[in-house]
């Protein structure tokens, strides 16, 4: 398991994505020149939360923490599959300049925290579900809207969650995670003319507000099947 | 290798006036208990009083005009719910307020926006750096605010034309890396 990537402060994506389902989605999207940028792209800041990774934490937490980072991990897949969704729809590509930058840097790194998740809970990791965004990505009006809110939820949920990790390295991780959702909604909220900050405190929600919330989308269509990766009948 | 990386620097060092037994980046110093928080809160609050003065004069200075105006004037006051709440939390041990000379980052508006900037991220990553040495007490009520001071920093990154999301995962700071970026601001006077 060891190597001396473990030990650097960069790693790359392709460091991070092991089994190489990432990029496989990314290539998908962007082509293979994009991906192979991306590939490269070192993720400096994430790697610090990499070395948690190893032995996955999964295996030596209690089932809390590694049932909230599962729940997590669901939904950082539905948020980088949404943004990658609206890029293959050529929705972002018909956007202004700064919010096209605003799609790609969030859809990038969505796709980290994915490998992040991924990453701390090793073999445990939930697989991909199958989303189904009911057309919403193809509306930039529509995509910015659901943005806005998926983003703010993100944060709810994490906030809410950060504190009940019984390692204190996961609540530590997870608040680095939690601040770059927090700028994530803030930026998507300027960009769609909104205050970037609401009130003076971000108000937790439990797994089960977050879940209902998630539900009423329908964007989950299905859980995956597993023993399978190819390319199944899913958006992204 | 299990958390090898992030707890292998740390290390309890003093302080200087705070008495401070600070933590290494993510990992705790000394294990959580309601001493130390009260000694992380204070840390956290003196940030919170720098912002919220920082914001309060130059709203007081008629010196932004725009979305700067509408930034200092929402994120002072947020910032000075922030203080409050740290206040109501440590109680009767709360540090009092420094007092403030902002010079020119009052007066003018790239000053200003560079002062914030530094300022907020400063913050942001003082919290982050603080998440793993708090007691579960503590922490519902710091993951309250440390998600508002990363819209204040994404805010003001924008208007500043950065982006706004440099990170895929916010880093953060230890005490004695947040206190020396604060003493070279030059911004605390006294206390």
């Amino acid at each position: 398991m060891s190597s001396e990537a473990e030990l650097t402060d960069f790693l790359t994506l392709e460091e991070i994505d092991r089994d190489g389902a990432l990029l496989e989605g990314i290539a998908d999207v962007y082509g293979s020149s994009r991906a192979d940028f991306l590939r490269g792209a070192a993720f400096a800041s994430t790697a610090v939360l990499l070395g948690l990774g190893r032995p996955a934490v999964a295996s030596a937490s209690p089932k809390q923490d590694v049932g909230i980072l599962q729940f997590d991990l669901v939904f950082e897949y539905l948020q980088s599959t949404f943004y990658l969704q609206a890029v293959r729809d050529r929705t972002v590509a018909g956007m202004k300049p700064e919010k096209q930058r605003w799609a790609h840097v969030l859809g990038a790194h969505e796709l980290a925290h994915v490998a992040i998740l991924r990453d701390v809970l090793g073999p445990k990791a939930r697989k991909k579900p199958f989303f189904n965004f009911h057309g919403v990505t193809e509306s930039e009006s529509a995509f910015t809207r659901t943005a806005v809110a998926m983003e703010d939820l993100t944060v709810a949920l994490l906030g809410g969650q950060a504190p009940h990790f019984s390692n204190p390295a996961l609540t530590s991780a997870v608040f680095s995670l939690l601040t770059t959702e927090a700028r994530h909604a803030a930026w998507a909220r300027r960009l769609s003319g909104a205050r970037p900050v609401a009130g003076a405190f971000d108000e937790p929600k439990t797994l089960n507000q977050v879940g209902r919330v998630v539900r009423s989308t329908r964007f989950i269509a299905a859980r995956p099947r597993t023993g399978r990766r190819g390319n199944p009948n899913y958006t992204g | 290798m299990f958390l090898g990386r992030t707890l292998v620097a740390g290390g309890a060092f003093a302080l200087g006036g705070l008495g401070f037994a600070a933590a290494s980046e993510r990992g705790a110093a000394a294990a959580p208990s309601p001493e130390q928080d009260v000694r992380i809160l204070n840390f956290l609050l003196r940030l919170e009083y720098a912002q919220q003065a920082l914001y309060q004069e130059a709203v007081a200075t008629d010196a932004l005009r725009g979305e700067l105006h509408e930034f200092a004037e929402v994120c002072g006051d947020q910032d000075a719910e922030h203080v409050d709440a740290l206040r109501a939390l440590v109680g009767d041990d709360a540090q009092a307020k420094p007092t403030f000379d902002f010079g020119d980052a009052v007066r003018s508006r790239g000053r200003f926006t560079a002062a914030a900037l530094t300022l907020e991220e400063t913050a942001s990553a003082a919290y982050i750096g603080q998440a793993a040495n708090l007691t579960k007490d503590r922490l519902p009520d710091v993951a309250r605010i440390v998600a508002v001071e990363a819209r204040h920093a994404a805010w003001i990154r924008a208007i500043a034309g950065r982006n706004p999301a440099p990170h895929a995962a916010d880093p953060a700071k230890t005490v004695q890396q947040v206190m020396k970026t604060l003493a070279r601001t030059g911004f605390v006077e006294r206390g």
